[in-house]
């Protein structure tokens, strides 16, 4: 150990900035041969952006780059592939109805004059899918194997490139249980082959496993380091945050009131054999908690009407409310923060102002005319509020930071003084200032009496954030926890089906 | 929006500068009153596919409304003999109905809007032709027609229609002052009222607008209406301005000139983008190229050449203009 | 800056479009000489023809001459005859569309400019004089041509773009009036029989006109109304085709059905194809409106009106030819000849 390697890969004062955001600052990262470095950071930290640099998808503004010494500037994703560096993206590039031999070769088929060679891409691509673990017939279509394989076949794909270093962005985001165990098999062996990987991932325990060190960003900055015997949770959490988390998470429980939200054997058509059950009082936060596709997006998506109940009871106010549509759901004093809110939340080409005051622009008219000084005022009052970061209230939307957006979408609805308000993941890729506003604002609404309910991946947030929590697994509640029930490993057991309800 | 506008209406000033120089007769008060009169004609149907446009769709049918429009109007008038208003409303009728058609076809049935008015065009032209044995028709009776007895009702709405008012030594086209009430109502409704701004902002982006409490379905069925209600209108200008419809002619192709002035205007094709005063421009732009191309002589082959060309150009040059300013929008925020 | 540059290369673009335009025209430029329109009906190869005339009038009685091809109709053929009396046109002479609706527009021109009519007349209006075919004359010639082409009789079909046009429905009439062995009309009092009608036929006569199919200036239309015919009557012993693009549209359906010789063809105007079938035998024979006359005929009536003579008469009847095996090769070289003239301009 004491030999002195130089660094695979050793990038120092990278910076890259987009419209409206600095994505990252002067960040510096350094990569050793056979080695699994964990990158981890809030959303919005800068970590997929120094991962599309290092991959060739983007280019730095400015930093230097330097592989086995030797500085170096991709301009694609080829040159990148040259180096031996390799991206497996969180969503599958895979052809489904190609068979795995022709994915993993794809576009680099071997030719035997001017036809492919079947035989001999056969042959490789046996050798570099057992290498992965996968021992099953080369004309598999790609598209019938399991997401989790899927991901197997690509970083097969990868390896016939001969990469040396490997990039996971989340892998293991839509994975089972048992599929994450061979992934993780799969990532160790690979390392003592000599291969470099560098994972990033929101899930602190598999980091635990996993990485030989990890380096933390927040705002796009370096946060700082941990050796293998520093890597807990508690470093984990302080340097992503900045701050204690008693501190961030600033919650006072309140007193709950009158049940606003009701659900009896509530059924979302995504999941029609689950009938749900559950209920929010008034002043209180309830977070939803699981992995992605458990449902959670659907239910709210039904509760709002987007997608309408096809069956169960709903109660607003001890009422049962019929909701067809996002229309008849904001009438009963639904809100909805969308997980998806530049298709959901915004009309990105338009205004601050005109995006503020969309719910309640038919409210404030008379006989159809636009009341223009109640338009004025429902956006003042969201900008202020929320600290919104605007020139000016006619400014497009689509070149505000993420951060601004979300705070815009929030703040439309708080001119609607909603009974109940729903967000899904809240604080999705955007940076540390916003989301405290955001937090912030959800803790005073409740204290308002206002009823939150609240979808979020980061286990952080949950268990920041919530009085209660209910937890889904693949489309219906596998579980409630009170606010003393609350931990990580409660959350992922349920949340991964290995426990039953508690 | 105000910068959108300032490229299309430099062109306009440009090319009636040149025209003007190149031929001085072009400035004549007869030419002006005609380019007058076309440009209102065909601005008139090009802000009702604006709406549509606006909303992020569509409307291939206008040409056949405007033809249909034009035929049912004239059989009315002239062969049946009916009260010339109430022709005149059968007519608007009409036109709102096969709005109100597409519109529901569109959004309940959520059949394309592409393939809804393409089917619209082929068959109300057919309609036309059909109603008529493919015999041209005016809307204006002779005398063995049975609309004879109204001639003089139907000889006033000639003049409301297509008729001239001296302001001084000018005489002005009423189709102009048709525009410029349509027009006017057109900017308030999309900039004043609430509907107006539901259309931007379903235009923009659909889903987000329905997330926000809107009606989505009813706004779009709302464009389509007043986009053939527009048609509708332009129809009976036409049809006192010819005094001649041809069932399968008239109107035929007018979809792609509406489309173009739109465009051109600065409306985007993906949707939440548009001005009235863009495409009253725009119209203008295009009848006044026709014109130019007359009163300069070039060879009349060279129509659709020049036009193509003009509204290529004046799309790319709009398409730059949009990049400075979003340019300076972002760097704004940063 | 780059929009400066794209503007300016648009401008630049449309201001040499507009001086080449001015080169080529060249009509307001030139001195004191008269300048006259001739505005056709849409564009076809037959207006080409009389373009041709046209050009040699221009020449030959020094004026300048502006040919204006309205391509979609009344609109189009409207607004490019406003532009000229804008302009200060010295006369037009102009092939009406739609001549009963269009006579208020007509004669707001007729005050504006000399006027006159060709190829199609618009009698209600106050137009000087029409040159024109007589129309009925033409068609019953091209019944006598039918006639010979079948003497044993049999079923006819007429094909034509529009029969909104009179001229187009004047020659059906004497298509039919000839085959049916009805007497001569009077060409401003010709009576029609209705578009609609089919299986024409009279007692003594040996022909069925079976149908008459429109196409509104549609090629392949006129194709497929021909192919239709020969699924619909399987007796059909000749096609008429009485607009230029017709016959050699109805020769095309026949000679691809095979039934080349069995299915006689007759036609209108003069065509390359239908004039290559007469020479082949594949067509019988074909009436000829000599285009070039019109384009000639229309500029020097213009002339005299200008320089003060009245035309002595409201119609001047223009001699058409019958064109069959025996002339087709003289009269294809004397259109070669005047096509090529015509380009010289």
């Amino acid at each position: 150990m004491g030999e002195i390697v130089p660094p695979l890969i050793e990038v120092s004062g990278l910076t890259k900035s987009f419209p409206g955001v600095l994505a990252l600052r002067g960040v510096s990262l350094h990569l050793k041969r056979g080695e699994v470095l964990a990158l981890i950071g809030e959303n919005g930290a800068g970590k997929s952006t120094l991962m599309k640099i290092l991959a060739g998808i983007q280019s730095a503004d400015a930093g230097d780059f330097i592989i086995d010494g030797e500085q170096v500037s991709f301009r694609n994703v080829n040159d990148a592939m040259l180096k031996g560096i390799a991206l497996i993206h969180q969503e599958l590039n895979l052809c489904g109805n190609l068979d795995l031999a022709s994915n993993v070769f794809l576009g680099r088929e071997p030719t035997k004059g001017g036809f492919v060679n079947e035989s001999l891409m056969r042959h490789q691509a046996q050798q570099f899918l057992s290498q992965v673990g996968l021992d099953m017939p080369v004309n598999t279509l790609a598209g019938s194997l399991p997401i989790g394989k899927q991901q197997l076949v690509e970083i097969a794909k990868a390896l016939s490139c001969n990469a040396r270093v490997l990039i996971m962005d989340e892998p293991t985001s839509s994975l089972s249980q048992k599929e994450t165990d061979t992934l993780f098999k799969v990532v160790k062996n690979l390392r003592a082959h000599g291969i470099s990987i560098i994972y990033i991932s929101h899930r602190l325990g598999e980091v635990i496993e996993l990485a030989d060190r990890v380096t933390v960003f927040r705002d796009g900055e370096n946060a700082g380091d941990l050796g293998r015997d520093e890597i807990n949770h508690e470093n984990m959490v302080r340097l992503m945050v900045g701050r204690d988390l008693s501190e961030f998470y600033d919650r006072k429980i309140h007193q709950p009131g009158k049940k606003v939200l009701s659900l009896t054997k509530f059924r979302c058509p995504s999941f029609p054999d689950h009938p749900i059950s559950l209920s929010v009082r008034a002043g209180e936060i309830v977070g939803i908690a699981g992995l992605v596709g458990a449902g959670r997006t659907e239910l709210l998506q039904t509760i709002f009407g987007v997608t309408p109940a096809i069956g169960g009871v709903m109660e607003i106010d001890g009422k049962k409310k019929e909701i067809s549509d996002p229309r008849t759901a904001i009438s009963s004093g639904i809100a909805l923060v969308p997980e998806d809110r530049k298709q959901h939340g915004l009309v990105l080409p338009m205004s601050v102002r005109e995006n503020s005051s969309l719910p309640s622009l038919k409210r404030d008219s008379s006989r159809g005319w636009i009341n223009e000084s109640a338009e004025e005022q429902v956006t003042e009052e969201a900008v202020s509020a929320l600290k919104i970061k605007t020139p000016n209230f006619e400014q497009v939307t689509r070149f505000l930071s993420g951060g601004n957006q979300q705070k815009i979408v929030l703040g439309k609805w708080l001119a609607m003084s909603p009974k109940l308000l729903m967000l899904d993941e809240p604080t999705r890729g955007i940076d540390i200032g916003a989301k405290r506003e955001i937090y912030k604002l959800m803790e005073k609404l409740a204290g308002e009496g206002m009823a939150i309910l609240f979808v979020s991946s980061e286990m952080e947030e949950v268990l920041g954030m919530a009085d209660r929590a209910y937890v889904m697994h693949e489309g219906k509640i596998s579980g409630e926890l009170g606010h003393n029930q609350l931990s990580e490993k409660a959350i992922m057991n349920l949340a991964t089906g290995i426990l039953a309800a508690a | 929006m105000k910068k959108n506008i300032l490229g299309i209406f430099i062109l306009l000033v440009a090319i009636f500068v040149i025209t003007a120089i190149i031929n001085p007769k072009f400035l004549n008060a007869y030419n002006m009153q005609n380019l007058i009169k076309w440009s209102s004609l065909y601005a008139v149907m090009s802000l009702g596919v604006a709406f549509v446009i606006i909303t992020g769709g569509i409307d291939l049918s206008i040409g056949s409304v405007v033809g249909l429009v034009a035929v049912v109007l004239s059989i009315c008038l002239k062969l049946e003999g009916m009260d010339p208003w109430s022709a005149i409303g059968i007519a608007l009728i009409l036109s709102l109905l096969i709005g109100l058609l597409h519109g529901i076809l569109i959004t309940k049935a959520k059949v394309q809007p592409f393939v809804v008015t393409l089917c619209g065009l082929l068959v109300y032209r057919s309609m036309g032709r059909w109603f008529t044995d493919n015999q041209s028709i005016g809307p204006m009776p002779m005398e063995e027609d049975a609309g004879y007895k109204n001639l003089e009702q139907i000889q006033h709405l000639d003049f409301v229609f297509s008729g001239k008012i001296a302001i001084g030594s000018f005489n002005l086209p009423t189709p102009a002052i048709f525009l410029l009430v349509l027009s006017i109502a057109a900017a308030i409704f999309l900039r004043r009222t609430i509907w107006g701004r539901y259309l931007f902002a379903l235009g923009s982006n659909e889903d987000g607008t329905r997330y926000s409490g809107i009606n989505t379905d009813r706004m779009k069925i709302l464009a389509y209406v007043l986009c053939s209600f527009f048609a509708g209108m332009a129809g009976i200008l036409f049809a006192f301005e010819l005094d001649s419809v041809q069932p399968a002619q008239t109107g035929e192709f007018y979809e792609l000139y509406a489309i173009a002035a739109a465009v051109l205007g600065g409306c985007s094709l993906r949707g939440g983008e548009g001005s009235v005063l863009g495409v009253v421009i725009a119209a203008a732009v295009i009848r006044l190229i026709y014109n130019s191309i007359n009163m300069v002589g070039i060879s009349t082959h060279l129509e659709f050449g020049i036009l193509g060309l003009v509204i290529l150009l004046g799309v790319i040059g709009d398409e730059l203009i949009k990049k400075t300013v979003n340019r300076k929008q972002a760097v704004q925020t940063s | 800056m780059k929009i400066i540059y794209a503007l300016g290369g648009a401008f630049l673009s449309l201001g040499l479009f507009f001086f080449a335009g001015c080169e080529g025209g060249g009509s307001s430029s030139k001195s004191d000489a008269p300048t006259f329109a001739y505005v056709t009906n849409g564009i076809d190869p037959f207006w080409d023809l009389c373009a041709a005339g046209v050009r040699i009038a221009e020449k030959e009685f020094g004026v300048n001459c502006e040919v204006l091809m309205p391509p979609k109709g009344v609109v189009d053929q409207k607004r490019m005859m406003e532009a000229m009396i804008a302009k200060g046109i010295d006369g037009v002479a102009v092939s009406p569309i739609d001549a009963d609706n269009q006579t208020p527009f007509l004669n707001e021109v007729g005050r504006n400019t000399i006027l006159i009519t060709q190829d199609a007349d618009a009698p209600k209006s106050d137009r000087l004089v029409y040159i024109g075919t007589n129309n009925y004359k033409a068609g019953r010639a091209l019944g006598k041509l039918v006639k010979s082409a079948i003497p044993e009789g049999g079923e006819v079909m007429i094909f034509v773009g529009r029969l909104e046009q009179l001229n187009a429905r004047q020659r059906r009439q004497g298509v039919i009036d000839e085959l049916l062995g009805r007497s001569m009309q009077d060409l401003d009092k010709v009576k029609f029989d209705s578009v609609d009608s089919v299986n024409l036929t009279s007692e003594g006569s040996k022909y069925v006109i079976v149908d008459t199919r429109t196409d509104n200036f549609d090629k392949a239309k006129a194709k497929s109304n021909a192919e239709d015919s020969m699924t619909k009557y399987k007796n059909l012993k000749c096609m008429v085709g009485l607009f230029a693009y017709n016959p050699p549209a109805c020769i095309d359906a026949i000679k691809e059905a095979n039934k080349l010789g069995a299915i006689k063809v007759c036609g209108f105007d003069e065509q390359d194809a239908l004039l290559q079938a007469i020479v082949e035998g594949h067509a019988h024979g074909t009436i000829s409106q000599q285009p070039w006359e019109y384009g000639y005929e229309s500029i020097k009536m213009l002339k005299s009106i200008y320089e003060g003579k009245q035309p002595e008469n409201k119609y001047f009847e223009l001699p058409f030819l019958v064109v069959d095996q025996s002339n087709v090769e003289s009269f294809w070289a004397k259109k070669k000849e005047m096509a090529e003239l015509g380009k010289q301009d």
